[in-house]
């Protein structure tokens, strides 16, 4: 077995451990690993989240263990760990380029350095914009909102052939009902912005059109944040000299591009132990050695490049900053119980939508946000009450919250935590507009005590003529916001009952 | 076992001597002015002793079931909320139900129902899931692309409506509601648990409900209805919460007829079943004697 296949294989593993603790964030929440274990081993996200945010988490020593690994083996990770550098490969060997002739281009890998300045001096600012960068955040994100509900729709197509042509319902039934158990979601998941998301993932694969892991070599901030660290590498690879045949092949499999010409020397920057060069070589003339020595490559990032990227990451950082939040619309978003204050909140999360994800499959509250929270709220989970609610006896989008933007709480202490306020719409509620009864909203108001009670009173009608009707209104004291209220109003489109962020309580450190 | 004949204030009597804790005659039965379907009340014994008795007067579970039958055994599980909170029905009463249709024969008995929170966490969490398995019953999720829009001949209301494709398939179905309050129709008991069954927004039913479930229940009729009277939810139904609304009453009614059984039912919270506007509404159509002066009833007190 080669290095290549070895390197493959490892590929996979990660990928599929990945795809399993991604599979894991469901209701009924099982724990074998924590589902948000992977999501802590991006070593940019816990230093722009520390950065931006000045909060230091504990469980990112993953993270910092990955950090380690790479002063001794270089950029493994992404060779060897990363799920999207995976699918990358993976797309990549599927797609035809024509024979580069820029096989030694090397103009944009500067970028991804300045991708990381931009993130740092903006995280010093004040601002964390890791989430939109980082190939593990990125790739859960795709999963959630685009991959994983589409994979559920085409197999929902695939059973309802069955039920259709009435083909062995009862055996379907149980087959579909054992997918649901661990593969598929019970019901078909809707989440905003999956397009969006899509585009932005299809884009990145297809760069692959223009060079191998073009997102890796020029674009991925955690590449960057790694590489340097691998300029400290003392795993080497040495050439035998006296074997090599000059025949190009190394560089020209090398997924980062990152042989000189002279075939001896490679840039410990980009280097992602691919082990491509080893496998690929005729006369296996590559080993490896323990040994440190300078990195022979100056890394591809030019004083001017540098500045340009610091002033960038102020401009933008304030830029977005004052974006304008729509106040109609954010503050009718509730969070979900548990989240730090706002500011803190869009600081912590990552956008990796593992709350989204699990949420999805049971209340079905959580949505990531579009442009309502400014530029800075893209993708921050976010209640839609309308499509669901925050269910009573659930807390689980706490305990899978990898960066402690949701803070876990006792399902006790949960229940009793307020994330907004119920109102009535009067002139679109039934009992109240037309003097029918109706109770659907106090029906599923989930606390003990109830926060939507009734008052019998007497409605005059149109006509004149009077009925009794049981008004319903909102006990403020008891409301939690949980949103199940408007969920299931029957009133169609607006709801007559609505959840604001009033009274709402965050998680204070 | 003895026969009398009862007037309404006798029975009003003896149902507050019952909620005092008086004890009651071992049985006794008030025979009714007409041949209506026996109602049978039986109470203060372990539950599957409680519904094999109750089923006894009624010729036993075998003269619902014959062999070889499909059989929807239909429990309240609406809410995720634990037995002892009383929103849904008791798990020890669905699993008694689903055994004794298999001694009777059945071929195979189902047990599902369209719920109010996510449906994982009401099957699992009212124990009813976990204890009609073990009873042997199949016990499934609803697919929403399994119900079919049917029209409602004669209906007041509801002209058409989604309903279960495994109800209309179904040889026999029992119905195993659990009483508790309700916030609109005061009570829900057993002809509101065949929401259960139905499709679409089942909040748009909650506007004439009384009309629009009797509608209902004109096209689904039980075969038999067995009402969990164990623990009693008193008040904040139908969802309640709070241990504190529970009352252990320890009694099972079964009847071939949903109607009277639902208005025997009444009277254990203290309701007049002439209050109910859904069991008035259906003994307009015929479909059941409510007044429980004129039922012919049973009531068996073991112990």
């Amino acid at each position: 077995m080669n290095w290549r296949r070895i390197r493959q294989i490892s590929q996979i593993f990660f990928f599929f451990f990945f795809l399993v603790l991604f599979l894991q964030a469901t209701f009924p929440y099982r724990v074998i690993i924590p589902a948000d274990y992977f999501l802590k081993w991006s070593p940019l996200v816990s230093l722009i989240t520390l950065l931006s945010s000045r909060y230091l988490i504990l469980a990112m020593i993953p993270a910092l263990i990955i950090l380690l690994l790479t002063l001794i083996f270089g950029r493994f990770f992404c060779g060897w760990v990363c799920p999207l550098g995976a699918v990358i490969d993976f797309s990549d060997n599927r797609i035809k380029r024509k024979k580069s002739k820029k096989l030694t281009s090397t103009k944009w890998r500067w970028v991804k350095f300045g991708i990381l300045v931009f993130l740092i001096v903006a995280a010093l600012f004040g601002k964390q914009f890791a989430w939109f960068f980082d190939p593990l955040a990125l790739f859960n994100r795709t999963l959630t909102l685009v991959l994983y509900p589409v994979f559920a729709a085409l197999g929902d197509g695939l059973f309802s052939i069955s039920y259709t042509f009435n083909l062995f319902p009862d055996t379907v039934y149980s087959i579909q009902g054992f997918f649901q158990s661990f593969l598929l979601p019970v019901n078909q998941i809707h989440l905003h912005q999956s397009l969006f998301v899509a585009i932005l993932f299809l884009s990145i694969l297809s760069l692959g059109k223009i060079s191998r892991r073009f997102w890796c070599r020029n674009l991925c901030p955690l590449g960057a944040l790694l590489g340097l660290f691998s300029r400290f590498r003392i795993v080497d690879r040495k050439l035998n000299s006296e074997n090599c045949l000059e025949c190009n092949i190394c560089r020209r499999d090398c997924r980062m591009n990152a042989i000189s010409a002279n075939y001896q020397d490679f840039s410990k920057v980009e280097c992602i132990n691919s082990m491509e060069c080893t496998s690929s070589c005729l006369e296996n003339s590559y080993s490896y050695t323990f040994a440190w020595r300078k990195d022979p490559q100056k890394v591809d990032f030019r004083r001017r490049q540098f500045l340009q990227s610091i002033t960038a990451g102020f401009a933008g950082a304030a830029l977005i900053k004052t974006d304008f939040i729509n106040r109609k619309k954010a503050e009718v978003g509730i969070r979900p119980p548990g989240s730090v204050p706002e500011d803190q909140y869009l600081d912590r999360c990552i956008r990796c939508q593992e709350c989204v994800r699990i949420c999805s499959t049971t209340g079905n509250l959580l949505q990531p946000a579009w442009f309502e929270h400014g530029l800075e709220g893209l993708w921050s989970p976010v209640g839609d009450t309308r499509h669901g609610y925050c269910e009573f006896t659930c807390n689980l989008c706490g305990e899978i919250c990898p960066t402690d933007a949701i803070h876990f709480l006792p399902l006790e202490e949960k229940q009793k935590t307020i994330i907004g306020t119920a109102y009535f719409d009067r002139s679109r509620c039934i009992p109240w507009y037309s003097g029918d009864n109706c109770m659907v909203c106090e029906e599923h108001c989930p606390t003990p005590e109830k926060a939507i009670v009734f008052r019998e009173d007497l409605f005059t009608k149109p006509d004149g003529s009077k009925v009794i009707t049981k008004f319903p209104y909102v006990v403020e004291d008891l409301c939690i916001g949980c949103g199940i209220c408007e969920t299931k109003c029957p009133v169609s489109g607006e709801a007559a009952i609505y959840v604001t962020r009033e009274r709402e309580e965050r998680y204070l450190e | 076992m003895f026969v009398n004949n009862y007037n309404r204030r006798k029975f009003l009597k003896n149902f507050t001597a019952a909620s005092a804790g008086l004890s009651l005659n071992p049985a006794s039965v008030f025979s009714g002015e007409n041949n209506s379907p026996l109602v049978v009340m039986v109470k203060n014994g372990s539950i599957p002793e409680m519904i094999e008795r109750a089923l006894e007067p009624l010729g036993g579970m075998s003269a619902f079931i014959k062999k070889g039958q499909v059989v929807v055994v239909k429990p309240n599980m609406s809410w995720a909320s634990r037995p002892e909170q009383g929103a849904n029905t008791n798990p020890e009463v669905v699993a008694a139900v689903v055994k004794m249709a298999y001694q009777a024969g059945a071929g195979q008995v189902r047990v599902f129902d369209r719920t109010c929170n996510e449906k994982r966490r009401c099957y699992r969490m009212s124990g009813i899931e976990n204890a009609a398995k073990k009873a042997g019953a199949k016990v499934y999720y609803v697919n929403d692309r399994n119900f079919k829009k049917i029209k409602i001949a004669g209906a007041k209301r509801l002209k058409s409506w989604e309903i279960y494709k495994d109800v209309l398939e179904a040889d026999v179905l029992i119905n195993v509601p659990t009483l508790k309050h309700h916030g609109l129709t005061r009570l829900t008991i057993g002809v509101k648990n065949l929401m259960g069954f139905m499709g679409g927004d089942r909040g748009k039913i909650h506007r004439h409900i009384d009309e629009k479930i009797i509608d209902f229940a004109t096209i689904v009729k039980p075969n038999l209805t067995i009402i969990d009277a164990t623990r009693v939810l008193l008040r904040n139904g139908p969802q309640g919460g709070s241990i504190r609304d529970v009352k252990k009453m320890d009694t099972i009614i079964a009847s071939e007829n949903m109607i009277s059984a639902d208005a025997l039912a009444a009277g254990l919270m203290g309701v007049d079943s002439r209050r109910l506007g859904y069991l008035v509404e259906a003994e307009k159509r015929g479909m059941g004697i409510i007044d429980v002066t004129k039922m012919n009833i049973l009531k068996i007190e073991l112990k």
